[in-house]
């Protein structure tokens, strides 16, 4: 197969759910621009050029739906050949885009595509507008639609992941991304038109564009007495916490996929290319497990070993399974997520994926590590994992 | 003109200013609450909004977090903004009603009335909440335009649960202000008004408190123990639980003080002035910081021992905590045997042993103190008797609990013993008068010793006294657990008098014959009762006792026959020819939310309402057509062009309501539960409900009333198996439910989603009643159930298994 290389990756900031900075802000309006964001990122690459656009998108109905892939590609300016789809594989929608997309590439289907990923937590609510789950199945497979807290709550009483050492993993996560956004290490993020509504001069109510330029979920001030006082939100006497659990965000974000054809051609000058996709399945009702699976397989597809990786960028959907797979695979923590995870910065579902995929190969660059992995628990009982190698 | 109060300010945002500030909000008036800027503020903070505003707002904040609450509604806290006495002042020229709850200290009280004379509206209201100081030494000084509006307004506290609110003209008061004010209060706020003079502590602190502190010395002679008195001075004398000493951990042994040594100085001519010395062991209580229930220990204390809660008694002569030893008076074994109140309170006064020959002391001299007190703080008994019962939450008043010992009796019993019996009482007794009050065609007097003659006890027109009707013989027809009661106009109650009016079997089937007779002969029914104390209860639910002895012989069929008779009978009522508004009021759980959901048009519901189907807690599901008009009543008002309509939205809190037993705890929050619509109305001051209620009746037959036609009824359908089946587990897995929880849970789910149908299909209402029954006699027949019953009937607690 040929290579697929990633030669632009960027994502907006990650703002909280519902009293965030892009809590108005539609979803297809953050895509749009982070679509034309990487287009414009990329030398001499130009709209018509790209063969597809596929967007990861968690919960794709209302504002995100009636297939937001082609819907933000036309509004984005594309030429109407260009197509869009939208990819759902739950938290890992983002992650998948960007693999399908590659994968195009990688077949020879495909010159240039377009990887990414959106959800606005605020307007399409966790589990969507309209659940339905099936009532006979569900009489004896409940678990299958099981809540995401419940699980993490089961993962860390079966697998002894202590609320200090949760809450100490939190702490972490909220410190290292504080640190990085005073020392403006983020460069993957992208200042982001936003609206508001305001009441205006008139006394009617008026929509207001504004730049948001940063992750509004970090906890500078937050300390471990803090997290420590939090009361268990999922279970009775319950170790997980709103504290020690990933926030729900809203964002987007896109990676432009290219040929080394095309590279040359464009003379364009790659990121990282994909090395290896892979998604393992697992028990639904400890969902968060998954990368414990998920990342020996992409290993192994590779040929490489946990050591030979520099990065890790694992989501943080909560501290006890994303701490768990750390110790189970024997991880070396400091590698683990450098800029800090959801926990501080958000985990805006769909967009997770793609978001993360980003801020991997901008901390590639800056460790000058030569391979990445990023790896993601998925709701339903999954875990996929992407293994890029940094270009020269 | 018309007098409208537009916005209110309370002056002081101590206990009780936000109490009286919280129950305006709740009653829907805009409040301004006010208290001073901090005296200790420096330079810098001085010129910071915030920081000048702190006390009143640490006020506020302790208003919204109060428990029991004191906002029906924590939205209604908006309709409260803050401010302080320098910034804020000004801001009185727009109320039209002041009311000023600042410390008690005359100077301060007047130094401010000074200043709102300044700046209030020509004819604003202004009021005192003092307990203490006399009206006439307050408005010293102020003109006369000011002391036409200005009058005491005594609330008690809690605000909120307390229904005294005693009224005090000055002495040039214009009689319309407080004809306003005794109305709004009455009317508004809910309160039980009583006129009182301008005498230190008013009527119910002056005789509460000479009781109590008389009690306490004379405890001492006597040698009792705190535990004792308590034991006597509770339910059987028709007294709150709390009783004397617990009365006082409440109120706080430094408030009960101040308000004992200010009465003791202020008095004049009052025979019992001693009665207000403090015992010793009070100041030495004091002084060890054991306030009461405000400092964590007072007469009794709570302690945690092996992760139980115990409470513990003070021993007055170490002040020492020992456990609670049960008293052994042979009177309060009589008592206990004893079927009626003053039978009770008989047993308790005439008994021979130490308890009993302490109580007649305390109760004797208590008597003479409030006969002797008229016309002094009060112009008749009725003021006194109303005082206590809203003020202390007695039963009887001092003169009805006179009439309940007997007068003549007691009288001689005093005689023989040496009490001074004051004149007018032995002059009544040689008038051959016997009674303090008597009862005469459904109206009641009582005996003015103005006059040395009978007076009617005038009520407002609002009120209806279902009492006073079955006196004037106005009872229809009647059974053991229920009667039906002409309230005129062709408008009739059926009224239910079982105990905590639970509905059997019985009443069930009177109900029925109600709604037969009123069909004959009337315009519309209200079902409705009345309680002797608040809150009471509308109905607590359906008889357990009843139907668990039918599961326990296996009589299921029985069970079934009954529920069936008892849903024909709600759905006979909802399309009766007539309107039927149902009057519900504190406790309304289980069968009696369902009465009211299911029977009735309409409801006109009391301000403290505690509704909630509540069957899960015993193992079953409201089954007299809960399930089903709980989802009528959430679906009912989608307008008909609507159409497409997320059921899920509706069916959730409709099932959370029943599956989590959810209760109201107010008529407010049942609105935001749902249990209450648009169509119901909230109505603040309890006397008035089963009037306001025949109102509704009526205003429903002028308009000329046509009963709701049964149409097919959209449901959720079996797409709510799925949800319910994927929350439960979630619940299941953390820990919230148990799995027995899961079982009832999953079939009510079935229940009120239409069992298996398609998604939003249409069903006949029958079949939802007849799911409601099927899933009841399966509930029953489960051990578990029977277990969840045994247990709250024997612990009055739910069981978890």
């Amino acid at each position: 197969m040929r290579e697929a290389y990633i030669v632009t990756s960027v994502r907006t900031p990650g703002c909280k759910m519902g009293k965030g900075a892009f809590k108005d802000t539609r979803p297809e309006d953050l895509l749009t621009f982070i679509l034309n964001t990487a287009i414009e990122k990329t030398p001499n690459l130009s709209k018509k050029d790209v063969d597809d656009i596929m967007v990861g998108c968690c919960f794709p109905e209302a504002e995100q739906g009636l297939n937001i892939g082609r819907i933000v590609g036309q509004m984005a300016g594309f030429p109407v050949e260009v197509p869009g789809a939208t990819i759902n594989r739950f938290c890992s929608s983002g992650l998948e885009a960007i693999c399908q997309a590659a994968l195009r590439v990688m077949a020879g289907w495909a010159e240039i595509t377009i990887g990414g990923g959106v959800e606005s937590m605020s307007m399409v609510p966790m589990g969507g507008n309209m659940p339905r789950p099936h009532p006979e199945y569900t009489r004896t497979h409940p678990e299958l639609y099981i809540a995401m807290g419940v699980t993490a709550e089961n993962v860390a009483k079966k697998y002894k992941i202590p609320r200090q050492a949760q809450d100490e993993f939190a702490f972490h996560s909220h410190m290292k991304a504080a640190e990085a956004r005073r020392k403006n290490l983020f460069t993957e993020s992208i200042p982001t038109p936003a609206v508001r509504y305001v009441l205006s001069d008139n006394d009617t109510y008026k929509k207001e564009m504004f730049i948001q330029d940063f992750d509004d979920g970090i906890r500078e001030e937050t300390s471990l007495d803090a997290l420590a006082k939090l009361k268990s939100a999922f279970s009775v006497k319950g170790t997980v916490t709103a504290g020690n659990s990933s926030q729900t965000t809203d964002g987007a974000a896109a990676s432009v996929i290219v040929s080394e054809t095309k590279v040359k051609e464009l003379d364009l000058k790659p990121i990282a290319k994909l090395k290896s996709y892979a998604i393992v399945g697992c028990r639904p009702e400890e969902m968060g497990v998954g990368p414990k699976y998920a990342i020996p397989k992409v290993l192994k597809l590779a040929g490489l070993g946990i050591s030979d990786i520099g990065v890790f960028e694992i989501n943080e959907a909560f501290a006890s399974q994303a701490l768990y797979c750390v110790k189970a695979l024997d991880i070396d923590i400091k590698k683990v997520n450098i800029h800090g995870g959801a926990i501080a910065l958000g985990h805006p579902l769909g967009c997770t994926g793609a978001k993360l995929c980003s801020t991997l190969l901008a901390n590639m660059i800056q460790t000058g590590s030569k391979y990445g992995i990023e790896s993601m628990c998925i709701g339903g009982g999954m875990g996929a994992a992407a293994l890029f190698e940094l270009c020269e | 003109m018309v007098r409208k109060i537009r916005k209110t300010a309370v002056i002081g945002a101590g206990v009780m200013g936000g109490g009286i500030a919280a129950h305006l909000a709740s009653a829907g008036i805009k409040t301004l609450l006010l208290d001073i800027v901090p005296l200790d503020l420096d330079e810098k903070k001085k010129n910071d909004h915030s920081e000048r505003n702190k006390l009143v707002r640490s006020g506020f904040e302790a208003v919204l977090k109060s428990r029991p609450p004191l906002l029906m509604d924590q939205k209604d806290a908006e309709l409260i903004t803050l401010g302080n006495l320098e910034d804020d002042f000004e801001k009185l020229a727009e109320c039209d009603w002041i009311v000023e709850v600042v410390i008690e200290r005359l100077g301060v009280k007047q130094d401010l009335f000074r200043r709102i004379e300044k700046v209030r509206k020509s004819d604003a209201i202004v009021s005192t909440n003092t307990s203490g100081l006399t009206l006439r030494d307050l408005s010293e000084g102020l003109s006369k335009e000011f002391k036409q509006y200005f009058l005491g307004t005594h609330f008690f506290n809690p605000v909120r649960y307390m229904r005294l609110l005693e009224i005090i003209s000055g002495e040039e008061t214009l009689p319309e202000v407080i004809e306003f004010v005794c109305d709004f209060g009455e009317r508004i706020l809910g309160k039980g008004i009583v006129l009182a003079k301008d005498t230190p502590n008013f009527i119910g602190n002056r005789i509460g408190v000479q009781q109590i502190i008389m009690a306490m010395q004379l405890m001492h002679e006597k040698g009792l123990s705190v535990s004792e008195v308590d034991s006597l001075f509770g339910p059987v004398l028709g007294r709150p639980k709390t009783a004397l000493f617990k009365t006082c951990d409440l109120v706080g042994l430094d408030t009960l003080a101040h308000v004992a040594t200010n009465t003791y100085e202020l008095v004049k001519n009052d025979e019992q002035k001693d009665t207000f010395k403090l015992p010793v062991f009070i100041n030495k209580m004091i002084e060890k910081k054991l306030l009461g229930n405000k400092t964590g220990a007072g007469f009794y204390r709570s302690e945690w021992i092996d992760g139980q809660r115990v409470f513990k008694v003070i021993d007055l002569n170490n002040f020492e905590y020992q456990k609670v030893r049960e008293s052994q008076f042979e009177c309060l074994t009589k008592a206990g045997n004893a079927d009626t109140l003053p039978e009770k309170i008989k047993a308790v006064v005439y008994g021979k042993d130490n308890g009993a020959r302490f109580a007649w002391r305390v109760v004797a001299t208590s008597l003479i103190y409030a006969a002797s007190r008229i016309p002094e703080i009060a112009d008749s008994i009725v003021e006194i008797d109303n005082a206590m019962k809203w003020g202390y939450n007695f039963q009887l008043g001092p003169f009805e609990t006179w009439d309940a010992i007997g007068v003549e009796k007691s009288v001689n019993k005093m005689e023989e013993e040496g009490f001074s019996v004051p004149d007018k009482v032995h002059k009544m007794l040689q008038d051959g008068s016997r009674s303090f009050y008597k009862t005469e065609n459904g109206k009641i007097f009582f005996y003015d010793f103005d006059t040395n003659n009978y007076k009617e006890q005038k009520v407002s027109e609002s009120i209806i006294s279902i009492a006073a009707l079955k006196a004037m013989d106005k009872t229809v027809k009647t059974c053991k657990s229920a009667s039906l009661v002409d309230l005129g106009d062709n408008v009739f109650c059926c009224e239910f008098h079982t105990k905590m009016n639970a509905i059997n079997k019985e009443i069930v089937d009177f109900l029925e014959e109600s709604l037969d007779f009123t069909d004959k002969n009337g315009a519309g029914l209200v079902i409705g009762n009345q309680a002797a104390i608040s809150p009471g209860a509308f109905s607590a639910g359906g008889d357990l006792r009843l139907m668990g002895d039918m599961a326990r012989q296996k009589n299921f069929d029985e069970i079934e026959q009954f529920i069936k008779n008892a849903q024909g009978v709600m759905q006979k009522s909802r399309y009766a020819a007539f309107p039927v508004v149902a009057a519900p009021y504190g406790l309304t759980l289980g069968g009696g939310c369902e009465i009211c959901l299911g029977a009735a048009d309409k409801m006109v519901a009391h301000a403290e309402l505690y509704m909630g189907l509540v069957e899960i807690g015993v193992g079953l599901l409201p089954a007299g057509g809960g399930c089903l008009n709980l989802w009528k009543k959430f679906i009912r008002h989608v307008p008909e062009p609507v159409q497409g309509l997320d059921f899920a939205k509706f069916f959730a809190p409709v099932f959370r309501n029943i599956a989590m037993a959810k209760v109201s705890s107010s008529a407010v929050h049942a609105r935001s539960l749902g249990f209450l619509g648009p169509e119901d109305r909230i109505v603040f001051n309890i006397d008035y409900l089963i009037g306001e209620a025949k109102k509704e009746v009526l205003r429903m037959v002028d308009a000329g009333y046509s009963p709701p036609v049964k149409r097919a009824l959209k449901v959720f359908g079996d797409a709510a198996q799925g949800v319910i089946h994927m929350e439960l587990n979630n619940m299941l897995s953390a820990g919230y439910i148990s799995e027995y929880d899961e079982f009832l849970a999953k079939r009510i789910g079935y229940v009120i989603s239409g069992g298996e149908m398609r998604v939003d299909g249409e069903i006949e209402e029958e079949i939802i009643l007849k799911l409601e029954r099927e899933a009841f006699v399966d509930f029953w027949k489960e051990p578990k159930t029977q277990a969840r019953v045994e247990h709250m009937l024997k612990t009055g607690k739910p069981l978890r298994n």
